[in-house]
């Protein structure tokens, strides 16, 4: 049976480190090559040595897929294919493809510079590694090879995630990586056709939840942004170039219209510089929205927010600030933190996950006394604030997208295993699909039943139809013929046809079945017995008695013969060819029932 | 109000029950099967006593969940097990269901507890109490109320018989004493020790109309006389009286809520009163709004009060326009934080909020 396997090699289940491997007619394909934020060590990364013990990864694998840019989905990718070694292609959207390698040489600075960690990717590792990038388009279809092919649909979640649709012939797997079902601020929500694929893998870390809603969240942001400016604090926001800072920026750029509030706002200009630049590149990423007013207006071009100036930092008075980077590591954000730390009328809002090493990790963990270089402690007295605006798929979100997709079979990822029971029967009972939910290492097998077309003939087809009953539609014909596989095609011959494009030639196959009758009679009055008899039973059937005394029914010949040896039992021979089995079979039980007594 | 919060349900729900450990349970109520039974574990947001505005943790999680082939009506946790029950359509029999979080997070459904299935019964109201053992209360009709023991299944209790009014509410005051109401407003008491009696039926205020009628006890407030707390009543024009069960004889308060009338359909009728603040109470069930309304201050003269507070959220929620507009279905206390409550309505909303008293009061 053709089989599909799956196998995640992420291990642990709390951030969640994303690589999945995808066996598929023969094709190897790995989803994502993530790194696990919470380890130092080489727990961090994916064992790779699963997937093949000595050979080169290059052989083995057909191609590697990344979904976004995100650390957990793509963090190992330097370390697999320049330290651990391959050399095959690298599949990604447009967006991550421009986005992946900052975030790994940010990364890597923190790791490296910060931490000081020795066995760690350098920056020519990730130049390297992104020349064997190939970028892909939304709903292109990619040959990766002749018979492997990919296609990325949009995902939301962040800029540049897609779902994959990976396919050989018609078996078909597609894996979602990180989606959003509900559209945001600036991103749209996921999508993807019915395309019925065998297999359709999910992310499901987010399955239990019920989430607050956006307005809520939104409400409460604001709230502490104006409670903070209200009081002549200043409110520092450290984001990624990207994504949340717009949301950000139109959120508090309505609000300080309708509020009528003069305290000045400031993005830094590495921002906009970045940001305009992204936005540009890839306008049909984001939302309808975004997409009108970017084409209306520049991006950056807010009544009240304006260009940050280093200077400024030391102004009095109230403001806010969005700067970069966003863990507060390095560089404009941590400089601006640093000035206003002291200050408890100040407020600092985290936007998302930091990674552990960095100031945002450590003022969020609750510390309050930082080491900064030259071994002075910080005092942190401003207020610290998180706030996670990214999006993933909970329940209602993962049905939404089986809907959508209609899978035969669907895989969850990351997620524990008695935590997702319940999930697992909802799936199974709504719409009657296997769901697995396979341990990380734990290869899953799937089986699937690929459809092979085959083309009938039309001497065939003709032939049939007018054999027997007319065509019912409501009732299945049963056709006899021939399936010649030649030179990957399939067809369906009648079988004199297809003798004859093999060359071969036809045979005869004829049975003969001795029925022994009592009758002490000559053989032509037991011929004739049988005549009569068959005629009054088989009256639908032609039945002729011949001149030399053998009986016909239909194609069928018998024959009466004396036994050699017992003058009183006949011998009949039945005589039929192989197309009239049927026939042969029924007329010879008939006359096992033995002949009635009268002629 | 000092904080608000808004979520949506996969499908909507028409009762919030909490369970131990904070655990709250909603339940779906349509017409096909599939409804979920669904034990939420709140965001710690919700379970501290100070608010806190932005917080990493701010979602419901689905601990656990289960499928019901008939609508959810009514659910009950019995204490000291791990078991809860349901009712609900087409029949008064009761669905038991087992709970176990830390094995699986299947809720399962254990063997049904069968009543005697009479045409035109609806669906049992349900209560339940752990005292000489886990038991539950329940029935449709007035002379169709019994006990039965969870575990053993035991019928331990069988109510008085005549009298086949429909029951819209039922609650234990204290392991012998029990509190019907029937949808015609008339409360009766019962003891269980003297079955096939009633002990008395208290009156219903106002001329008959074709209202429905609600019951609200205080629960929680163990250690206290339960029957010194008053026992509210609702009906679908939006009367309110308050009785205390010592003195049936009369009225303790009688008020009006201030609802749109007439009131469409009494289905989600639901009056609770708060579990931390004294004399308050909640009314839901005309419309998309909560009413909260300090009762110290009424009289028995049946004027209209004034609530101290209306939710309004669930009529702003949903898609704009489209269909009727949301309808609260269910609402409860918190059991600590005195002023939150959580509120559901007919279009999937759950709302946990929490009001500010205004000015003047303490």
């Amino acid at each position: 049976m053709p089989e599909i396997k799956v196998t995640p090699l992420g291990a642990g289940q709390d951030v969640g480190r994303s690589c999945i491997l995808v066996s598929i007619a023969g094709k190897n394909v790995m989803l994502d090559c993530g790194m696990h934020m919470g380890y130092n060590d080489d727990r961090r990364f994916p064992d790779f040595s699963y997937i093949t013990q000595n050979g080169r990864l290059t052989d083995f694998l057909d191609c590697v897929i990344i979904s976004h840019f995100h650390l957990d989905h793509c963090g190992a990718l330097p370390y697999f294919s320049e330290m651990v070694g391959y050399d095959g292609p690298i599949y990604m959207t447009h967006p991550t493809k421009a986005i992946c390698p900052i975030l790994l040489e940010d990364y890597r600075k923190i790791t490296v510079d910060k931490k000081g960690e020795t066995n760690f990717f350098t920056s020519q590792m990730i130049k390297d590694c992104m020349k064997k990038v190939v970028a892909v388009h939304l709903h292109q279809t990619v040959q990766v090879d002749e018979e492997l092919e990919i296609k990325a649909y949009y995902a939301g979640h962040v800029l540049g995630a897609a779902m994959f649709q990976i396919k050989v012939g018609c078996e078909s797997v597609v894996y979602t990586g990180d989606y959003n079902m509900t559209p945001d601020r600036h991103l749209g929500a996921a999508w993807i056709d019915k395309c019925r694929p065998d297999l359709l893998i999910s992310e499901s870390t987010y399955a239990t939840t019920i989430r607050d809603s956006k307005r809520c969240r939104e409400r409460d942001f604001l709230k502490k942004v104006h409670e903070t400016v209200e009081r002549g604090g200043k409110v520092l926001i450290p984001v990624f170039a990207l994504g949340r800072a717009q949301e950000l920026c139109i959120l508090l750029e309505t609000f300080w219209e309708r509020m009528n509030l003069k305290a000045p706002i400031y993005f830094s200009t590495g921002l906009t510089e970045k940001a305009n630049h992204y936005y540009k590149l890839f306008i049909t990423w984001t939302n309808q929205k975004i997409r009108k007013t970017f084409v209306q207006r520049n991006m950056f071009e807010f009544k009240h927010i304006k260009a940050f100036d280093r200077a400024f930092a030391d102004n009095p008075g109230p403001m806010v600030v969005f700067a970069t980077p966003g863990m507060l590591h390095a560089g404009q954000s941590l400089q601006i933190f640093r000035k206003w730390a002291g200050n408890e009328k100040n407020m600092v809002i985290m936007p998302g996950y930091c990674v552990q090493g960095t100031v945002g990790h450590k003022i969020l963990s609750g510390q309050r006394k930082l080491e900064m270089e030259g071994r002075q402690i910080l005092e942190v007295k401003m207020q610290v604030e998180y706030m996670s605006f990214s999006a993933h798929a909970d329940a209602k979100g993962i049905m939404q997208l089986i809907r959508q997709a209609e899978p035969r079979n669907v895989l969850l990822v990351h997620g524990e295993a008695k935590k997702m029971e319940f999930l697992k029967q909802k799936i199974e009972q709504e719409f009657h699909v296997s769901c697995y939910m396979p341990a990380n290492g734990e290869t899953t097998t799937i089986l699937t039943n690929p459809c092979i077309p085959v083309d009938i003939s039309l001497g065939l087809l003709k032939r049939e139809t007018a054999i027997g009953p007319l065509p019912d539609a409501k009732k299945p014909k049963l056709m006899h013929g021939t399936l010649l596989m030649k030179d990957n095609s399939f067809r369906l011959l009648c079988p004199e046809q297809a003798l004859k494009e093999l060359g071969l030639a036809e045979h005869q196959l004829r049975f003969t079945c001795r029925v022994h009758v009592q009758d002490p009679r000559k053989e032509h009055e037991t011929g004739l017995r049988v005549y009569n008899h068959l005629k009054g039973v088989l009256k639908d059937y032609s039945v002729q008695h011949l001149p030399d005394g053998s009986i016909t029914v239909e194609s069928i010949l018998i024959q009466a013969t004396a036994h050699s040896e017992d003058q009183g039992t006949k011998v009949l021979l039945v005589s039929w060819t192989y197309q009239d089995e049927e026939l042969g079979s029924y007329l010879t039980s008939l006359l096992k029932k033995g002949l009635p007594q009268s002629t | 109000y000092r904080d608000l919060h808004t979520f949506e349900l996969q499908a909507p729900t028409r009762l919030i029950e909490w369970a131990r450990g904070s655990r709250v349970c909603v339940a779906g109520y349509g017409q096909s099967d599939g409804n979920e039974i669904l034990q939420l574990i709140p965001p710690p947001t919700l379970l501290t006593k100070e608010t806190q505005g932005l917080c990493p943790e701010r979602d419901f999680k689905v601990e656990c969940g289960g499928f019901s082939e008939r609508p959810v009506y009514s659910l009950k946790y019995v204490p000291d097990t791990s078991l809860l029950v349901t009712s609900g359509p087409p029949d008064s029999s009761l669905q038991v269901w087992q709970v176990s979080a830390e094995d699986s997070d299947v809720i399962k459904s254990v063997s049904p507890i069968a009543t005697e299935n009479d045409t035109g019964q609806s669906w049992a109201k349900i209560a339940t109490i752990s005292a000489r053992a886990p038991w539950v209360l329940h029935g449709s009709r007035l002379d169709r109320v019994q006990i039965t023991e969870v575990e053993s299944r035991k019928n331990v209790y069988t109510g008085a018989p005549g009298g086949s009014e429909e029951l819209s509410g039922l609650a234990f005051l204290d392991c012998s004493t029990l509190l019907l109401c029937c949808a015609t407003g008339q409360l009766c008491l019962a003891d269980v020790r003297q079955p096939q009696r009633l002990l008395e039926a208290l009156p219903v205020p106002s001329a008959p109309c074709s209202e429905r009628w609600c019951l609200g006890t205080r629960h929680g407030a163990q250690g206290l006389e339960p029957s010194s707390q008053p026992v509210a009543r609702l009906s679908s024009r939006g009367l309110l009286t308050l009785t205390d069960l010592r003195k049936t004889s009369e009225f303790l308060a009688l008020a009006k809520a201030r609802v749109p009338s007439p009131g469409s359909g009494a289905e989600f009728l639901c009056v609770s009163w708060a579990p931390a603040l004294e004399g308050c109470l909640a009314v839901s069930g005309f419309d998309g709004t909560v009413h909260v309304y300090d009762t110290q201050s009424w009289d028995s003269s049946g004027r209209e009060a004034e609530p101290i507070f209306v939710h309004k959220g669930h009529a702003f929620g949903g898609a704009g326009g489209s269909g009727d507009p949301p309808l609260v279905t269910a609402h409860t206390w918190h059991l600590q934080k005195p002023r939150t409550l959580l509120s559901a309505a007919s279009d999937g909303s759950l709302h946990v909020w929490d009001w500010v008293q205004p000015c003047g009061k303490c």
